[in-house]
């Protein structure tokens, strides 16, 4: 077991681990918040409840801009190398 | 100037296996955008092949294991990698030919492993390399992208859970145009560095590059677009395996499973892991599926799958040790891998005119 610890690098594995899950995980549910902001803020202006239906479409935008801020970071890391 | 037309054929031999590579895995980034009706077909082909030529140009963490890592590049000459590819090339072409989506890396990586085992002996290959830089990636990365894209679906329904289906549906068709992009880039940095290395490795045996070095500039191009070119060709038959008949999805689970799969071989090929992108795309899209509905995977195909997985470094390590041999047959000269190449060229020319008389074929995974 010892040389099977010495042959993986398993802190280069757990940082994939650890890494993919927060990506993963952390992105997908940011994208449903925006999609569910986006939805509300259609609801509250039919409703005519302009004030929520700005802070909702803030949510959306923010929530839309952090998916995408967190795909370009993805992108940028690969390309420097450690 | 013999051994210049080695590595001549070995080039040519290793673009050819890049675009194999492209073409088999196609359905691997395209499958859950056309599934689930996010992009027409043809439009999400072409994009891919776009995304994956970027993508190779991303990193070499990849490229620098395959060359360096696994086997010993000091032992390695042209002809062992020669054996090497086309011992991936041959499983690839096997398991295209059945619809099965094995892993295109580890066909690779057991054809040269194979090769040099039968060449220079157990001193060749580098077994640490193949266990930490290979083995064990290949179990983690499938099992990974399921648990992260289960957990992802399963937190995605809580949360547009109780919205109209139209506006999630329409909201996550939109998303899967970047998760699918992304994949395709991911894709591509993982599997192009694979050619590239291989590249390596032949110039190193030739004395053209120094051993430890980065892969020359036209390497990487030639690379980006071959497996653009394979992507672009695309390989139908796959996709429909993976798309339809794994497991029915709606396009928050192919958001999921895409995003998940893109997380996971980024992270990998930072870390300079080659590992193989059907494996964890395979993985997200059952992780996906199997959050929802445990029955909503058809586990008889993923049973297949599996299966192709495990028989993979064998069987092509196996295909590249025997083509080794045959070349040895001729010496070490150019002769025997040309013999190969004509040889292996004719039976594909075969197949293809087998397969088009016969029509649409059933395949084993559907057989099964």
């Amino acid at each position: 077991m010892t040389l099977f610890a010495e042959v993986v690098d398993w802190g280069a594995v757990l940082e994939v681990i650890w890494v993919s899950l927060l990506a993963g995980v952390g992105v997908t549910a940011i994208f449903s918040i925006g999609i569910l902001a986006a939805a509300r803020t259609g609801d509250q202006q039919k409703g005519g409840q302009g004030g929520a239906a700005t802070a909702y479409a803030v949510l959306a935008l923010l929530a839309f801009a952090a998916v995408a801020a967190a795909m370009v970071f993805g992108v940028v890391v690969m390309t420097q190398k450690d | 100037m013999d051994s210049d037309l080695v590595l001549i054929i070995v080039v040519v031999t290793a673009l050819a296996f890049d675009f194999t590579n492209g073409f088999h895995d196609t359905a691997n980034v395209v499958a859950t955008s056309i599934s689930t009706r996010a992009m027409a077909p043809r439009i999400a082909v072409a994009y891919a092949a776009v995304l994956n030529f970027v993508g190779a140009f991303l990193s070499l963490a990849v490229a620098a294991t395959i060359a360096s890592g696994i086997v010993e590049a000091d032992l390695i000459n042209e002809q062992i990698v020669f054996g090497g590819l086309m011992g991936a090339i041959g499983w690839n072409l096997i398991t295209w030919y059945f619809g099965l989506p094995s892993s295109s890396s580890h066909a690779l990586i057991g054809g040269v492993v194979g090769s040099a085992f039968v060449a220079e002996g157990p001193d060749a290959v580098i077994g640490s390399g193949l266990v930490g830089k290979v083995a064990v990636p290949a179990l983690v990365a499938p099992v990974l992208a399921f648990l992260v894209a289960g957990l992802a679906i399963t937190l995605v329904y809580r949360i547009v859970g109780g919205l109209r289906p139209g506006s999630v549906t329409r909201g996550f068709k939109a998303g899967q145009i970047l998760s699918g992009g992304l994949l395709a880039l991911a894709h591509g940095t993982n599997d192009a560095q694979k050619t590239m290395g291989i590249i390596a490795l032949a110039l190193v045996a030739n004395g053209q590059l120094e051993a430890g070095s980065d892969p020359p500039t036209w390497v990487v191009v030639s690379a980006a677009a071959a497996i653009a070119l394979g992507t672009y060709m695309g390989g139908w038959r796959i996709i429909k395996t993976m798309g339809s008949r794994i497991i029915k999805m709606d396009s928050a689970q192919g958001f999921a499973a895409q995003g998940s799969g893109a997380a996971v071989i980024l992270a990998a090929s930072h870390g300079g892991f080659p590992l193989s992108t059907t494996h964890t795309i395979s993985g997200g899209v059952m992780g996906a599926g199997a959050a929802k509905r445990l029955s909503a995977v058809r586990w008889g195909v993923a049973g297949n799958i599996i299966v192709a997985w495990v028989v993979t470094i064998p069987a092509a390590a196996l295909i590249g040790a025997a083509t080794y041999g045959i070349t040895r047959i001729f010496g070490t000269g150019a002769v025997g891998p040309l013999v190969v190449s004509i040889a292996a060229i004719a039976v594909i020319a075969l197949v293809f005119a087998r397969r088009l008389q016969q029509g649409s074929v059933i395949s084993a995974a559907e057989g099964a």
